[in-house]
């Protein structure tokens, strides 16, 4: 039995109504318990003047998969040029915008996090990601499968097979690959790109399948409702980085007619096309959107300046974006009946009038968006920065005079078009504490991580009370992982491995011959090859289900 | 699936871990330490699959039979005495590789995959200007126009065209066509094609680059170069592919290979602009796709990596077996997937191989093993880089796999 007390710290659990309650927390077993088990083999750490919160977790980082490794092999100077830092533990790691496994999981901890989900897990890859993310240190994963331009489902909606039929072609997707939630990136465009169509907009059909954007969201949102997957469906929507696309994503939002829609990168489609230059910032619109309509959530994608590399299963949108590639290299893959990806190299700078008014766009939409449980901290990881960046981005959330100093560096012309230094508005720590915690947790629908409470996992950070909250929240000062130290005055002190989570909703077992069938025409292998056993998830530990509506 | 009969027992839809197609429709038939493929496989796959009822070698210390125990402590000694050992072979699954890289890295030393020259080659071109790819199944669904590049590759990848050019896909309109540029179809691939449309090219020898340059002028619009072979109507034929995709096997090509599939790519991107086309590389032999994969997400660098001082660095050159046993003094040699022989080289010789390898000398330790998708289960990947399969288990003849003698070898060393 191992025993952990943690005294004297404030601690800020928002998802039990407690802010800056000075309380000891108690772990017995890996687990948050209410008292201490007073056998005195308790492991006592003193938080004196510390916060004390749940592990982070990040909803939406690309941390795996075929798509990581085609970055890291185009970014082979930025490979050599960060490596980890020689230590007792491993070493062997690097990169920033193409970190390695090792690496993803120690810079993730060090700040803080102890879960992270891989937002892009196409089909045929996905035995691929979860051997990988079994490589990824201290960190609870899990993925979301992308569907919506897999080719058998838009064969089942385009023929009219009923609902009913999408959702157990859903829930036998979702237990074959063991994902968390459904991602849909850019609804029937990368499908459409294999027959040569250039863009597809919400309500534009399928040059192939003669069905449009807007029927395949609605189709896959009334199967995760049906299924009961706690996390709606997880948009990247249609015209992602084209200017005027905020009228898209206000359609969209329109579409879901008050079911649960989950749009990722918001940043990325809200622009607008006013302005000499006709790219302006849609935030206003589309925060005001959000607003409204309880049913939607959103994370920003928010960009920072530097290098980093896209990366993205919108094929059709990477193509359209190869030529402002940086380096002038970039790969593209089109997969296996299933979708794409497109990997572009990428420098955000500060003195481009469009990069710069898309971090002024990231940065309205974060204070614009009101309620704090609908709203995540993303960079879209490594798309619009590294997701070492969110100390610092967390500053300026926090921190108006030092957002201020930071805007007013922009070029004059990006500044003329945004109204960030109107905004007076600083988020709280409760309010971190909720954006990168509790709602996080609770849009997965992990019941025991995100918040302190007795039967909690014991993932448990403290941080010194910093003024400056970029310092603050770079290196925690304490990072329990299951109830173990593993990170202490910022530095990793002992290496663990999390668990993989996922949802395996019932499906009709009739499926299971389609399926087979599908496999062995047009797949050219086995619908049982395809499906990974739980024998496969890291080292025979199989995953982590959680419950849905339909149950098996 | 199983039966059982005749004291045997017959496994079917088996996963084919060896050229990298992954086929999944072999039938293994298991008795004792005897195993037999069946329907399903390949010739190649057949003989690579068959075993004799025979028990299997032990390990070996300088031609001694010794227990694993002492095979691995005696190894241990030379890998501690070692300035500068060279892993080669890398024939392993996914975990095998993973617990090589976990000892490389203890040990310092070069990794390289024996058949990894002609993923090199697309490396070359894909690390530096990047190209537009694509997997076995659209392929099979979409390409109404394969062009062939070179040798053909089904020497290496027997079933091929059986996999990605039956007559009919999904979305062809019309009859399917395979133009081999440069080389010719083997029977065996013809009997594969029959109902497809075949043309083939010849090009003379030594000028597959120069045609793949006139074509590229060809198809961006550039009025025609004079020179053989005429390419005017095949570049308007793939120009007017709804999805044309060009094959290659690197492997095959010759000395100009890193350009050829240069060119090949550049063509690709030219027609993508106006029509879709993709790149088809193939390499992957051995599972050398996965053991390049779990390098990226391991160590951030291909292959052809080195570890020296706690520090890994790729240098595709410096790194490859070849050149690295010029410097170096110890060869980890692993290989379980067939009976390779290591490259001929003067130092001393660790051997975790095929129980069948013959060594041109006897290694200081051999240390015979089992292989991935026969005798233990493990992670494979298939040539287009997307897939993995999974490999099975299906008998127990004592040999243990790469991952774990890696992993025993490490906990010896201090």
């Amino acid at each position: 039995m191992s025993a952990v007390r943690i005294t004297g710290g404030k601690v800020l659990d928002p998802a039990n109504g407690e802010v800056g309650v000075e309380r000891d927390i108690f772990i017995r077993d890996g687990r948050i318990v209410a008292s201490d088990a007073g056998d005195g083999a308790t492991e006592t750490i003193d938080a004196r003047g510390g916060i004390v919160m749940a592990g982070a977790i990040d909803i939406h980082t690309h941390i795996a998969g075929g798509k990581s490794n085609i970055a890291r092999l185009l970014m082979v100077e930025e490979q050599r040029a960060i490596r980890e830092p020689s230590g007792p533990f491993c070493a062997c790691g690097g990169g920033l915008s193409t970190m390695t496994a090792h690496a993803t999981g120690c810079r993730y901890v060090e700040m803080g996090y102890t879960a992270a989900f891989e937002p892009a897990v196409v089909g045929a890859n996905a035995r691929h990601m979860h051997y990988e993310m079994g490589d990824i240190p201290f960190l609870d994963t899990g993925g979301y499968l992308v569907l919506g331009n897999d080719d058998f489902l838009l064969d089942l909606i385009a023929s009219g097979a009923g609902q009913q039929a999408v959702n157990d072609y859903v829930a036998w997707m979702l237990a074959a690959t063991k994902c968390m939630a459904i991602k849909i990136v850019n609804p029937g465009g990368i499908n459409a790109f294999k027959f040569n169509a250039r863009k597809l907009d919400l309500d534009e059909a399928n040059p192939h399948y003669e069905i449009t954007p807007r029927k395949i969201l609605t189709t896959l949102i009334r199967a995760v409702t049906e299924l009961g997957l706690t996390h709606p469906i997880h948009l990247h929507g249609c015209n992602l980085g084209v200017p005027g696309n905020e009228q898209t994503t206000l359609d969209t939002i329109a579409a879901t007619e008050g079911l649960p829609l989950h749009m990722t990168h918001v940043q990325f489609h809200s622009y607008g096309t006013e302005g000499d230059r006709k790219f302006s910032s849609g935030a206003v619109k589309i925060a005001e959107a959000v607003n409204k309509n309880p049913n939607i959530s959103v994370d920003v994608g928010q960009i920072m300046f530097g290098q980093t590399v896209t990366a993205s299963a919108d094929l059709m949108s990477q193509h359209r974006n190869r030529g402002i590639a940086t380096p002038k290299r970039w790969i593209g893959m089109d997969i296996e009946m299933d979708a794409a990806c497109g990997i572009v190299p990428f420098e955000y700078k500060d003195k481009s009038f469009v990069n710069a008014l898309q971090w002024a766009i990231g940065l309205e939409l974060f204070l614009l968006v009101e309620d704090p449980w609908r709203i995540f901290l993303t960079t879209d990881h490594p798309n619009g920065a590294p997701f070492t960046t969110y100390p610092h981005l967390l500053r300026l959330l926090m921190d108006k005079p030092f957002r201020d100093e930071q805007f007013a560096k922009l070029p004059k012309s990006a500044r003329k078009h945004s109204i960030l230094n109107e905004l007076t508005r600083e988020y709280t720590l409760e309010e971190i504490a909720i954006v990168t915690r509790a709602a996080p947790a609770k849009i997965l629908g992990l019941t025991d991580r995100g918040h302190l409470g007795a039967g909690a996992a014991g993932d448990v950070v403290i941080y010194r009370d910093d003024p400056d909250r970029e310092a603050m929240f770079s290196k925690a000062e304490y990072v329990l992982k299951d109830g173990k130290v593993v990170v202490k005055d910022g530095e990793i002190v002992e290496v663990v491995y999390g668990r993989t989570h996922s949802v395996a909703p019932d499906y009709d077992k009739s499926m299971d011959a389609k399926l087979d069938r599908w496999f062995d025409e047009a797949i050219g292998f086995k619908a049982k090859t395809f499906k990974l056993q739980d024998h496969e998830i890291r080292d025979g530990q199989g995953t982590v289900v959680h419950a849905t509506k339909r149950s098996a | 699936m199983t039966d059982v009969a005749g004291g045997g027992i017959t496994h079917h839809d088996v996963v084919c871990p060896f050229c990298g197609l992954g086929c999944d429709d072999v039938s293994l038939r298991v008795q004792g330490n005897a195993v037999e493929a069946g329907e399903g496989a390949c010739g190649r796959a057949a003989a690579l699959f068959r075993r004799s009822a025979d028990p299997v070698p032990s390990a070996r210390v300088m031609g001694r039979e010794v227990s694993l125990d002492e095979a691995l402590a005696a190894a241990a000694e030379l890998v501690a005495a070692a300035r500068s050992p060279v892993y080669g072979g890398l024939g392993t699954d996914v975990d095998g590789v993973r617990a090589l890289i976990k000892l490389a890295c203890k040990t310092g030393g070069s990794v390289d995959h024996y058949a990894s020259a002609g993923l090199f080659r697309n490396i070359s071109t894909s690390q530096r200007k990047g190209w537009i790819a694509t997997t076995l199944a659209e392929v099979r669904n979409h390409c109404d126009l394969l062009v062939v590049i070179g040798p053909d590759p089904s020497r290496d990848f027997h079933r091929l065209y059986d996999r990605i050019t039956p007559p009919t896909g999904r979305f062809i309109k019309g009859k399917r066509k395979v133009v081999f540029l440069g080389g010719a179809p083997s029977e065996e691939a013809r009997s594969q094609l029959d109902g497809v449309e075949i043309e083939t090219i010849p090009v003379a020898e030594g000028e597959l680059l120069d045609a793949l340059s006139r074509l590229q002028g060809l198809i961006s619009g550039a009025p025609e170069v004079p020179g053989g072979p005429d390419l005017a109507a095949f570049a308007a034929g793939l120009k007017g592919a709804h999805y044309g995709v060009l094959a290659w096997s690197a492997g095959m090509l010759g000395g100009d290979g890193d350009l050829i599939v240069e060119r090949a790519s550049i063509i690709v991107d030219i027609l993508n602009v106006d029509t879709r086309a993709a790149c088809l590389p193939l390499a992957g032999r051995d599972n050398l796709i996965g053991a390049n994969q779990a390098f990226l997400w391991n160590i951030g660098f291909p292959l052809r990596t080195a570890f020296r001082g706690g520090k890994a660095d790729h240098d595709q050159l410096l790194n490859s077996t070849e050149e690295a046993l010029k410097s170096g003094d110890l060869l980890i040699w692993t290989s379980a997937f067939r009976p390779e022989q290591p490259p001929a080289f003067e130092g001393q010789v660790v051997a975790f191989a095929h129980p069948d390898t013959s060594f041109e000398r006897e290694p200081e330790v051999f240390v015979p093993v089992g292989q991935p998708g026969l005798d233990h289960r493990g992670l494979a990947f298939r040539t287009d880089t997307v897939v993995s399969i999974p490999l099975g288990g299906y008998r127990d003849a004592g040999l243990p796999s790469i991952a774990t003698v890696a992993k025993g070898l490490r906990e010896r060393l201090s």
